[in-house]
């Protein structure tokens, strides 16, 4: 700026608003001291590989999961699968996950086990009663119109899935499910009701139909709980899940294991490291025109 | 008679006048009889661009059944376009729906040069990118905060990116928000000018006499937001009845929090020392200030705040958080600054409550008087109007040029958008040119000086 050689001392500018136009300095008048106060990449954390791949484990396990109850749905369509050996399929998932939750999370109670008792019953006459209606549902579309619906309601319930949680919550939790994994849930329920109204007989529709709520409800719940319990116990049943379900994919199809293979490896592999490699791109800027955030919890 | 008799003073010619009259045409989605800071800053701005001989019309979307042209105080013109608000106050982004009430506007009134307000006005933006089309020099005024982080902020960047790429010059309110509007519009920072906010001081004058000396009494006035940290409140009022047994709250405003608010005072068994009134419509803000003796603004972000202006004018020393602009604001011995935490807050109000004795409300008024002066922010602004009229005019190739460098997708996005503009804008002048256009003509107001500000005096005719 112009040099002011009558007084001693030029006034010097200040970052302020008040007192208006400053002597000697425009309003555009940019100095050193513009954007001294920008901090970038401030709270940006090193990931480490190791720590992410362990991570991917939770959605690779979840597909697994849902590749298994795709695979339960392919052979009862081919009849493979009889009712009966379905209905032990269900009793013994109900059991097992009925199990696993009592030793993680440790709370049981004789009024808490009839209360269980008592909705489950509740929950499987409805199925029953419902399952004639759901045998018809579909008679006048076209299967592969179904299977192609089924197949993007899977995709769809896949991507919206809450991986780090469980929409169905243990008793007593606080948050709310989130919209997304409400639709997603919604999508997989959906896709069953489809799948189970190709069956032949009402036993079937009733079987599946269990299968599959009891898979896509509970299963997500019962995995939360281990992976709380102990992270090795969950990095475990994940690699035993991988290998049952790509066993069994393989003696399906042989192109569908390759896929597959190929997808698990995606996700435990390239994605970690792609994400790492991303890393260095990340840009954050902060500075005092961010939103304080508060020091304290807000409970409502 | 009290709010005007400051504006009154222009009247008196100011030594340095702008060499040629502007006619100028503000545009943004908040006006009158919608309240808040960007309101108010462009109803005084008009004003006292007015008062320097400019011709000023304002430009916003109907209200409720006020739609059409309408008259204000002074004579400044309002148009109330009517299209109907969506969301918060805002006009659905059409893009091109304005296009031609808009140019009909510009030729009408023979406009010179547009002056957006606000970022999320989308009536402001669509006004901007049809002038610049039209080829009107663009000046735009930025009134708020944006962080980085979510997908609204990152939208609304964009954004403002596409509509600044080609503005002739930018003004925002703080050095904060100057330091904000650069970074996410990616302008020079010699383009961008620093005009604060001022206040009526006239219409915020302190009590004759201060309120009872035994008891303070400290005045909240804000919407009860999140934003504005109303969940702060909820930690801080405990704890200062807590410390100080002589100490009164007076909360004014309304919003979602107010309920955790009550909740507190239940708790706390508060009722007889914290009073909730609800919301304050602005003609009573003065009457609340003053019968208070310390400002507590608690708010997250702010890129100004005229409220402690508000409240500074009337007297009251101000305990405020140290967010955004609001350090800029007042002299240090005027206020009282600290962290956005509860402790630190209290400790605040501590050393307000030590320093009170001290304050005269008067000399505090006094000061502000010379402090700010929506004169002087007029002046600073016709500054910028000879400035966005000395700027070049570009043809449409080389204003190209400048969305492109936008980004890899959004340069090339902003480009189609504009080019379809242009075509638009070629075939209206085909279709409706602009000899068919009828100029308004110009009616200079005998001048007048009565009352009330914001008083609505006209007839309603409908526009076209």
């Amino acid at each position: 700026m112009e040099d002011n050689s009558s007084s001693p001392n030029p006034p010097r500018w200040r970052k302020v608003a008040y007192g208006g136009m400053q002597p000697g300095f425009e309003d555009n008048h940019t100095d050193e001291s513009f954007l001294e106060q920008m901090v970038m990449n401030a709270s940006v954390v090193k990931r480490d590989i190791l720590k992410v791949m362990q991570d991917s484990v939770s959605i690779s396990q979840y597909l697994c999961i849902v590749a298994l109850v795709v695979l339960v749905w392919a052979y009862t369509l081919r009849s493979s699968l009889d009712e009966n050996s379905l209905l032990l399929l269900d009793v013994s998932l109900l059991g097992t996950g009925f199990l696993i939750l009592v030793l993680t999370e440790g709370m049981l109670s004789l009024n808490l086990l009839f209360h269980y008792i008592l909705n489950i019953s509740f929950f499987i006459t409805g199925l029953y009663v419902l399952a004639p209606i759901y045998q018809t549902l579909t008679r006048s579309i076209s299967s592969d119109s179904i299977w192609a619906l089924t197949i993007s309601l899977l995709v769809l319930h896949l991507f919206l899935h809450d991986y780090s949680g469980s929409t169905i919550k243990a008793p007593g939790a606080l948050q709310n499910p989130t919209l997304t994994s409400c639709i997603s849930l919604n999508a997989s329920v959906v896709a069953s009701v489809f799948i189970a109204s190709r069956l032949p007989s009402r036993l079937h529709v009733f079987a599946i139909m269990l299968f599959s709520l009891l898979v896509f409800l509970f299963a997500p719940l019962v995995t939360y709980c281990v992976k709380k319990y102990s992270f090795r116990l969950h990095l475990l049943f994940s690699v035993a899940l991988m290998i049952v379900t790509l066993a069994f994919v393989h003696m399906l199809h042989q192109l569908l294991f390759v896929l597959f293979l190929g997808l698990l490896v995606f996700v435990n592999v390239v994605c970690p490291y792609w994400l790492i490699r991303i890393q260095e791109y990340k840009f954050e800027i902060n500075g005092p025109w961010d939103e304080a955030k508060l020091c304290f919890d807000i409970t409502d | 008679m009290g709010s005007y008799s400051n504006l009154m003073l222009g009247c008196e010619r100011f030594g340095f006048m702008a060499n040629q009259n502007h006619r100028i045409l503000m545009v943004s989605d908040f006006f009158y009889p919608n309240f808040g800071g960007v309101e108010n800053h462009i109803y005084y701005l008009s004003q006292c661009l007015l008062k320097f001989g400019h011709k000023v019309v304002v430009m916003t979307h109907a209200y409720g059944n006020r739609s059409g042209v309408r008259y204000m105080t002074g004579g400044l013109k309002v148009y109330y376009v009517p299209w109907r608000p969506f969301i918060m106050q805002n006009t659905l982004p059409t893009f091109y729906g304005t296009l031609p009430i808009i140019r009909t506007i510009l030729i009408r009134e023979k406009i010179s040069l547009v002056h957006g307000h606000q970022a999320f006005s989308t009536l402001c933006h669509e006004a901007l990118m049809h002038a610049r089309t039209m080829g009107y020099r663009v000046v735009f005024t930025d009134h708020s905060l944006y962080g980085f982080a979510d997908v609204g902020s990152i939208h609304m960047n964009k954004v403002l990116q596409f509509t600044l790429a080609d503005v002739s010059q930018a003004i925002c309110v703080s050095h904060t928000s100057k330091e904000n509007t650069v970074l996410r519009s990616g302008l020079p920072p010699q383009k961008v000018f620093v005009i604060p906010n001022a206040v009526d001081t006239a219409m915020f004058k302190p009590a004759p006499e201060r309120p009872g000396s035994n008891e303070i009494i400290i005045v909240v006035i804000s919407r009860l937001v999140y934003r504005k940290g109303a969940d702060l409140l909820v930690e801080v009022i405990p704890k200062v009845c807590r410390c100080f047994p002589n100490v009164r709250f007076i909360v004014g405003g309304d919003g979602p929090k107010r309920v955790r608010l009550e909740e507190m005072r239940e708790k706390h068994s508060l009722q007889d020392r914290v009073e909730m009134l609800g919301a304050v419509p602005h003609a009573q803000v003065r009457s609340v200030l003053i019968s208070g003796h310390i400002f507590l603004n608690s708010s997250l972000t702010e890129a100004f705040c005229i409220a402690i202006l508000e409240a500074a004018s009337c007297g009251l020393l101000t305990v405020s958080t140290r967010v955004g602009g609001v350090p800029e604001v007042l002299p240090d011995d005027m206020v009282v600054l600290a962290e956005p935490d509860p402790g630190d807050m209290v400790l605040a109000i501590r050393k307000a409550i030590s320093l009170l004795p001290k304050i005269d409300p008067q000399v505090m008024h006094e000061r502000m008087k010379k402090l700010y002066n929506w004169h002087d922010v007029a002046k600073r602004t016709e500054i910028v109007y000879d400035r966005a009229l000395e700027c070049p005019n570009q043809n449409l190739v080389e204003r190209l040029s400048r969305y492109l460098s936008c980004g890899a997708w959004a340069g090339k996005l902003f480009c189609l958008v504009m080019i379809i503009d242009y075509l638009l804008w070629r075939f209206l002048e085909l279709w409706k040119p602009a000899e068919d256009i009828e100029e308004v003509p110009d009616i200079v107001l005998p001048c007048q000086s009565d009352g009330e500000s914001l008083k609505d005096c006209s007839e309603d005719q409908c526009l076209r």
